[in-house]
């Protein structure tokens, strides 16, 4: 194990891409690299991308590579899209608006699926996210599937986070209101080259000006990713908020927001199978029969329940 | 999850021909039939295919192509992948591609060679069958 990430960090580029696979694994090397990884961890911070689809979350993040490299800087993006609900496939897009840059040897993309995750950031995300850090690339860009929970799933491994919005979606507005408040650092209105963008860009503006005075103001910000325009601007801005992720003091903080999501999201998924298969056991029957009947609350029901999932707990893996 | 996901695919389209109405409809093919599929885009270089097929560390590249110039082109494709010790990635191609060209494909490589009009149901096994025990 120790050889692997020994490899990745000297830049074995392949063994990089290994490793990624790996991380989706759950072949007993797949959980000892995860584990492995986690103290080099939050070097560098994470900028999150999200916003639904075909907002242009690719493009611009194609827009921004141009530019990080024009600065010198090495740079690795994980982009996440959604596995099909029909079969286990999933088309992998978001790789296409960033083919330039697929010989640099100073950029590495990596495509991940969410395999049916609710959260539409699969744990390999943050795991993928780490190996890059690894790996010497600075920062790390993520690109979420923008639709579900994985806004705010974002908002557990990103340290930068950036909402992007394009006109043509009726309820985007729906979106701001929703959560997005909480966890945007910026806010970014793109397609500007469209009529209907400035439409957008107001109510948007609208939107947070009714929640200025707040302790965290939002910035809005208008740009054409296809063309390029405002994205040095955009870009500006970004590094700014990079730079003050990374005082000591935050930079603590974001282990600890990482590991945590991942020890939350690890707990709920055991938590889930072990109730799946206390629900399939025969003693549920004489539950539900004695609920029903009125001999018990659904509070007791629920206790006795808990019980019988928690004595018979998986083996643990190690 | 089984222990290892999906198997990963990446469909390339090299030269210069612009169409890739042919390579999309594999892609969804191949996607629909539960892989996880990367597609590179039209007009790419064999350097972006075998560096993205390495990054992406696919179980399999397929390189479609229309314009004819498919021998030197997938042969430099080849050359790359071997320089990158990545011939554990089972090749195959489609496209218009004549019967006599067929073996020199093979020979370079190519486990399968789809022509136009193979049916779907064959490609989708032959992969399969390609593709069976690894990783
Ligand atoms: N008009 C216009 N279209 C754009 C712009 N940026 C991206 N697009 C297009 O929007 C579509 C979706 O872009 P993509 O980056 O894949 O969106 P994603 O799903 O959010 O990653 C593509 O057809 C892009 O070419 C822009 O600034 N202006
Ligand atoms: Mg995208």
């Amino acid at each position: 194990m120790d050889t692997l990430v020994d490899r990745i960090r000297q830049g074995d580029r392949r063994c990089l891409a290994r490793a990624m696979s790996l991380m989706d694994s759950a072949e007993p090397q797949g959980r000892r690299l995860r584990d492995s990884i986690r103290r080099h961890s939050a070097q560098v911070p994470w900028w999150g991308f999200t916003g639904p689809p075909g907002a242009g979350k690719s493009t611009l993040i194609d827009a921004l590579l141009i530019r990080l490299r024009a600065r010198g800087r090495r740079v690795g993006v994980v982009a996440v899209d959604p596995t099909s609900p029909l079969s286990d496939g999933a088309f992998l897009g978001d790789r296409v608006r960033m083919m330039r840059h697929a010989v640099d040897p100073d950029v590495f993309i990596r495509s991940l699926a969410t395999h049916h995750s609710p959260g539409g950031l699969s744990d390999a995300t943050l795991h993928c996210a780490r190996l890059l850090e690894l790996a010497r690339f600075d920062p790390v860009l993520i690109e979420t599937v923008g639709v579900g929970q994985s806004e705010v799933d974002v908002a557990d491994v990103a340290d930068v986070c950036v909402v992007v919005l394009g006109p043509g979606y009726g309820d985007d507005i729906q979106l701001i209101k929703a959560g997005l408040l909480e966890i945007a650092d910026l806010l970014v209105v793109n397609k500007c080259d469209l009529p209907d963008a400035n439409r957008l860009l107001t109510a948007v503006r609208q939107e947070f000006a009714a929640a200025a005075g707040t302790d965290r103001p939002v910035e809005v910000v208008g740009i054409e990713a296809k063309s390029g325009k405002g994205v040095d601007e955009l870009l500006d801005r970004l590094l700014e908020l990079d730079r003050s992720v990374r005082d000591t003091g935050r930079r603590n903080q974001l282990q600890y927001r990482r590991v945590l999501g991942e020890i939350k999201r690890a707990a709920m998924l055991t938590y889930q199978r072990a109730l799946h298969r206390g629900l399939e056991d025969g003693a549920v029957r004489e539950l539900v029969d004695k609920l029903a009947r009125g001999d018990l609350s659904l509070e007791s029901a629920v206790a006795q329940l808990s019980a019988t999932v928690a004595g018979a707990r998986e083996d643990a893996p190690d | 999850m089984s222990k290892a996901g999906p198997k990963r695919i990446l469909i390339g389209k090299v030269g210069l021909d612009g169409h890739d109405r042919g390579a999309k409809f594999i892609a969804r093919a191949l996607r629909n039939a539960g892989y996880e599929v990367i597609y590179t885009g039209i007009r790419r270089t064999p350097e972006q295919i075998v560096r993205t097929a390495v990054d992406e560390d696919v179980d399999a590249l397929g390189l479609s192509l229309l314009s004819g110039a498919h021998n030197e082109l997938f042969a430099r494709v080849v050359e790359l992948l071997q320089q990158e010790n990545a011939e554990n990635i089972v090749l195959f191609c489609g496209g218009t591609i004549p019967d006599k060209d067929i073996p020199h494909l093979q020979s370079l490589g190519f486990r399968r060679v789809f022509t136009p009009g193979t049916p779907l149901a064959e490609i989708l096994g032959a992969l399969e069958a390609e593709l069976a025990g690894k990783r």
